[in-house]
């Protein structure tokens, strides 16, 4: 079973503003899918609809042949909360608990939603770190790290519930361009390690050269999909061909 | 110096009484009034309007009154009056705890208020239930942001606790007013207030304390 998220005639609103228009895609294993497009296009209120941080309006999304919600029925909260702790998430601003070190950070979930052994879980939480280049930090608080210090600490921390697939929701914006740097290439790793990844960005570099699939949402669908030559090098749609104009006149 | 300590030693012992009132209201109106709290944000309409107008009125109405209420008013009540009737300290203790809970939910609604949406979703995805968010994410981040303004609420309760006074509880104050009528000199007035400018030292030291606790 090669596919881990299906998407199919997505729809959402709010009140009269009709953000998402019968978004349907698909995610295999191992993909690393990048969404496209300007602000207001509906790109990150489709990323949280996949984690059910948005309630859809209709339409269907399967997580490994489950469904989180099919022609917009939901399940129960129980179903809802199995097909969600697969998934892991990032967010444009970082959103770690203020009130807890780096490592309480990381191990909060472990403990308290899996009740896992403390020295698994401390095992976990020094590879982790180690990963994204802060085992250093472990007892720091996060109010004294940097911003790029900050995100990688929370991919850290998705990481730690071991999830099949992550979502980053525009993972550099909140960042200056120096500390942009550190966490794309961090998230550069995860995609060469094959972690299933779907990603929110205005960093088309890094679209370019670390996904495999490119979506580019404008109004609220996917107005162009295909791998990174066909959308960068041969854009079928004017409306693609400017945005990236105008998104390479601007870097 | 002979008259200082004459009119200090029975205060001293209506400072117990003082601090009697004093702490029974916090340790049970700070719980009470985080209990307002979440029920004000229900999504059940009975349990927020409730709770909603049970701040409004507590707050609504002068303590004084209140305090004249459970302990005159209460035993007057047809057919429950009998049960309702209490001695002049726990009738304190209770209207005491009562009005402050009001005060202590409002102040933690706003504490509420300031943690932002992405702490809820955050641990959300990771997986955690609205308990263990609550306890483990929200409360601490709230009592940070509530810190300074409990402080100054738990100021403010033990100058109020002088008002039980007037329902014949004998605290700091009915000790001091005691001394200036019998001697006809204020003096023991001004006694009083160091006492009370004592205690809010030691309770000012030990917020401060705990505002460093909670300083991340």
């Amino acid at each position: 079973m090669n596919q881990i998220i299906q998407v199919s005639n997505l729809n959402k609103s709010f009140g009269d503003n009709h953000v998402l228009r019968d978004i349907s895609f698909e995610v295999d294993r191992g993909d690393v899918v990048a969404i496209i497009g300007s602000s207001g296009s509906g790109k990150s209120t489709l990323l949280r609809c996949l984690i059910d941080l948005e309630k859809a309006d209709g339409g269907t999304v399967c997580m490994e042949d489950k469904a989180l919600f099919k022609d917009g029925q939901y399940g129960s909260p129980a179903e809802i909360r199995a097909i969600i702790a697969k998934m892991g998430m990032v967010f444009q601003h970082f959103n770690l608990f203020p009130n807890l070190s780096v490592r309480k950070n990381l191990e909060l979930a472990p403990k308290v939603v899996r009740k896992e052994d403390p020295r698994t879980i401390g095992e976990r939480c020094e590879k982790y770190l180690g990963k994204v280049g802060l085992l250093d930090k472990i007892d720091a608080m996060p109010g004294t790290l940097s911003g790029g210090e900050k995100q990688r600490v929370a991919i850290a921390r998705a990481l730690m519930m071991n999830p099949d697939i992550l979502l980053f929701d525009e993972p550099t914006s909140a960042l200056d361009p120096e500390l942009t740097g550190e966490v794309l290439t961090v998230m550069q790793e995860l995609a060469e390690e094959h972690m299933t990844m779907v990603v929110v960005t205005h960093e088309m570099g890094f679209a370019r050269s670390a996904a495999n699939k490119i979506l580019f949402m404008d109004g609220g669908i996917i107005l162009e999909e295909g791998s990174p030559e066909d959308i960068f090098v041969h854009p079928k749609n004017e409306r693609t061909r400017t945005f990236l104009q105008s998104i390479t006149r601007k870097e | 110096m002979d008259y200082f300590v004459s009119v200090l030693v029975p205060m001293i012992g209506g400072l117990g009484v003082t601090l009697s009132v004093f702490a029974i209201t916090l340790i049970a109106s700070i719980p009470l009034g985080f209990a307002f709290t979440l029920m004000a944000r229900s999504r059940i309409g009975v349990v927020k309007g409730f709770a909603e107008v049970y701040i409004y009125i507590l707050r609504g109405t002068p303590l004084l009154l209140q305090l004249l209420f459970v302990y005159f008013g209460l035993p007057l009540i047809p057919g429950i009056g009998a049960a309702l009737t209490f001695d002049r300290f726990p009738a304190a203790c209770i209207a005491f705890g009562l009005n402050y809970a009001a005060y202590f939910a409002e102040i933690f609604r706003g504490g509420l208020l300031a943690i932002d949406k992405g702490q809820y979703e955050a641990a959300k995805v990771l997986g955690l239930t609205k308990g263990q968010t609550m306890l483990r994410v929200v409360i601490p981040q709230m009592i940070r942001v509530c810190l300074p303004s409990v402080t100054n609420e738990t100021i403010t309760l033990l100058k109020d606790t002088a008002l039980v006074t007037v329902i014949g509880v004998s605290e700091v104050l009915h000790y001091a007013k005691a001394a200036v009528n019998r001697d006809a000199n204020t003096f023991a007035f001004l006694v009083a207030a160091g006492v009370y400018l004592v205690v809010n030292f030691v309770i000012t030291l030990i917020f401060k304390k705990l505002e460093q606790k909670y300083n991340f």
